[in-house]
């Protein structure tokens, strides 16, 4: 499949579903595998816990969904629930051949979805998908809308499990939401209407704060200064709390900081950069444990999520400013481009975009006693660029896509190789005259003679159990067919004349072996 | 009916079948025989590959989830059948050898390996339909749990034979797809019933 077809289903749920499918049996493997693509689910395979640990650490974005046997040498099927229910939390659902409710029961207690039993139907496969939509559904649902959908071909399901996705990023900020009777009172909420700060709204935002000073700063006096309409006090109560909070990080960092000015000069230059390629580690900066700072300016919670909506395009520095205040208490936000804050969702894609760690954006106060809105470098950074955004959820689909694409394509040592299938052939002619086993098979079926023709089979077989059944054959090795033979050869003989009949059964291009004499007499 | 003037001759040169005939009507004729002859032939190959099928099940060696493998085979992937049944056999060789070096030694039975084998045993068997095999680890599993280790060396040479028996069968019946295939024809998509073709007709190996 491309990739641009994968990427597809992925927006057609549960076509396109991925699972992991790990049993350490490789011909139960292979048949789940072959039933799980017959359902339309995009399948990974390995036969080792180990390794399914592996690939889920790896990038627990990468699985809806984990099948596995429960008895396995490596790592015990109950164990590698656990651990995937605990670190990357996805449904898991148990396999095993055990149907002593005592393993059901422990695969429950485990935290199983469910418990198949083998051998596995494809109808009880073609379920599966609910315990996904089961699994995010009850996750907490962060207020935060997953902004502009469509681009990403939205579905609901989709939309689901983006945001599961982002669930374990998202509850810290969740708690927060709560702690601050933020309106999405009802934790399991789901994609309430929520405002949308704009770069433009923020900027009004901002200037209203400013025209009250920060610290006096009131949700409703805020509100009425910024004249926006269908805005809510609690709109503005919740952004506020984001904003002092940050606020007052950034405060405590700006006491560490070394180099304001190189940072201002860097955010001018970061801003005039045209991506998040750009935002590099270019000084280093020593903020405690932070790494370098990104370009964008991002308040704590106000990542660059997804910047599907925002263009791309990276504002200008100069037009993002707002108007500077050389009051003690004022602030100023310079040299950094007011970041898109359309959404107010993190998107901690660590593993997509390494060494960008997450860092707390700050309000650092300039050595000139400005405030300078620092924008630290968040995993949601690279998001920035507009090469990624506004498709970033696309392109980091594409990736994880890829990687999907990869990792199956990887021929894994657990993976098996296909084995021919016709060579067991040669093993079992072979075996089959030394095992002996054959002495039985043919005693039982000599008395046999003529039954109907279900036993034709097995009189050939005795007669010669290293031919198998030579119909028509162009080369007999062995010369003809033993005379002994059963009928299937008197029909054939019926038709041609006896001693040509094998040698010339399929001569000629066109396929027709008969000769000559044959069918004169059938004339 | 062929009239003397339009009779066909064929003959063969150099590998090529040529016809030879006054008239055109001659070589149709001519050519429709030889059809309906190979598709004679076909047509004989594929009731023999029905009755050797329906056979398999009646004799209780291969169940419905054999017939679910059938069905998930397509175009796409003509052998997975094939393949998954050697992946199966490939198992059984593996386990019967460990087991049987687990069981030895009378003095030294490690019968929790041997426990271990078997029930993978059962759950390969029994996923790709061998049921004959999936019985006798039934057998195998109860000997295990009393620790007999006569019954258990008893049950390992039955599973060997078990799978041989059937691993020869199903050759059999590969085989005779190939020749139909060979002879122009399309494999019969016929799926027999376990359920319908009650085992009673032949003994079977029913745990």
């Amino acid at each position: 499949m491309t990739v641009e077809q994968d990427f597809e289903a992925v927006d057609q749920f549960p076509v396109g579903m991925r699972v992991l499918a790990v049993d350490d049996d490789q011909t139960c493997l292979r048949i789940l595998e072959t039933l799980l693509h017959r359902c339309q689910y995009h399948v990974t395979t390995t036969d080792s816990a180990q390794t399914a640990l592996e690939l889920l650490r790896e990038n627990k974005n990468k699985f809806d969904l984990v099948i596995s046997d429960v008895d396995m040498p490596d790592m015990d099927g109950f164990k590698l629930l656990e651990l995937v229910g605990l670190e990357m939390d996805l449904p898991v659902i148990m396999l095993s051949a055990h149907s002593d409710p005592k393993y059901v029961m422990k695969g429950v207690k485990h935290g199983a979805c469910d418990y198949l039993l083998k051998p596995v139907r494809i109808e009880e496969l073609k379920n599966i998908w609910q315990h996904v939509v089961r699994k995010s559904k009850f996750k907490k649902m962060k207020s935060i809308v997953i902004h502009d959908e469509s681009s990403q071909g939205n579905s609901d399901q989709n939309g689901v499990k983006a945001n599961r996705k982002r669930k374990d990023q998202f509850e810290e900020v969740e708690e927060e939401d709560e702690e601050r009777g933020n309106e999405n009172d009802d934790p399991t909420a789901q994609k309430k209407p929520r405002v949308l700060w704009t770069r433009e709204l923020h900027n009004k935002f901002l200037a209203a704060v400013d025209h009250l000073g920060v610290e006096k700063a009131q949700p409703k006096k805020i509100l009425d200064l910024m004249n926006v309409d269908k805005l809510t006090r609690e709109n503005v109560a919740s952004h506020l709390q984001k904003f002092r909070s940050a606020l007052k990080k950034i405060t405590n960092e700006a006491n560490q900081q070394a180099s304001m000015a190189a940072i201002d000069s860097h955010f001018m230059q970061m801003s005039s950069l045209k991506g998040l390629g750009g935002f590099h580690h270019q000084r280093q900066i020593p903020l405690g444990s932070s790494q370098f700072h990104g370009g964008a300016a991002t308040m704590r919670h106000y990542p660059l999520g997804r910047l599907n909506s925002f263009g791309g395009v990276f504002p200008h520095v100069s037009s993002s400013l707002p108007r500077n205040h050389n009051d003690g208490g004022g602030y100023i936000l310079q040299g950094m481009p007011i970041p898109p804050l359309d959404d107010l969702h993190i998107n901690n894609n660590n593993k997509a975009f390494p060494g960008f760690s997450s860092q707390q954006s700050s309000l650092m106060v300039a050595p000139n006693n400005q405030l300078v809105l620092q924008g630290h470098q968040q995993s949601s950074y690279p998001s920035l660029n507009p090469g990624l955004s506004p498709h970033f959820e696309i392109n980091k689909r594409l990736e994880d896509w890829s990687n999907a694409l990869l990792s199956t394509n990887i021929p894994q040592s657990d993976v098996h190789s296909k084995p021919d299938a016709l060579e067991w052939n040669h093993f079992c002619n072979s075996d089959a005259a030394q095992a002996g086993f054959i002495d039985p098979l043919q005693m039982k079926q000599q008395p046999a003679n003529n039954l109907g023709p279900m036993t034709d089979a097995q009189r050939l077989r005795s007669s010669n159990p290293n031919e198998g059944l030579f119909v028509g054959q162009q080369k007999v090795e062995n010369g003809s067919m033993p005379s002994n033979a059963g009928s299937l050869d008197d029909i054939v003989n019926s038709m041609m004349p006896k001693e040509q009949s094998q040698a010339e059964f399929f001569e000629g291009d066109l396929g027709f072996g008969w000769h000559n004499s044959s069918l004169r007499t059938c004339i | 009916l062929m009239t003397a003037k339009s009779l066909a001759s064929k003959e063969t040169v150099n590998g090529r079948c040529w016809f030879y005939s006054d008239d055109d009507d001659g070589i149709s004729v001519y050519l429709n025989r030889e059809l309906h002859a190979m598709n004679t032939v076909v047509a004989q190959l594929q009731t023999q590959f029905q009755d050797y099928l329906v056979s398999l099940y009646q004799q209780g060696f291969l169940d419905n989830q054999f017939t679910e493998l059938r069905k998930l085979q397509d175009e796409g992937t003509p052998d997975f059948v094939a393949e998954v049944v050697s992946l199966f056999f490939d198992d059984c060789s593996k386990l019967i050898n460990s087991m049987s070096r687990s069981l030895e030694r009378p003095e030294n039975v490690d019968f929790k390996q041997v426990d271990s084998g078997v029930h993978q045993l059962k759950g390969s068997s029994s996923s790709v339909g061998a049921r004959r095999v999936k019985n006798v680890c039934i057998s195998f599993k109860e000997c295990c749990d009393v620790q007999n280790r006569e019954g258990c060396l008893r049950c390992l040479q039955q599973v060997d034979y078990e799978y041989k028996m059937l691993k020869t069968k199903l050759q059999d019946l590969f085989n005779l797809e190939k020749q139909i295939v060979q002879a122009g024809g399309a494999i019969p998509q016929h799926f027999p019933s376990y359920t319908i073709l009650r085992p009673d007709i032949r003994p079977c190996l029913d745990a």
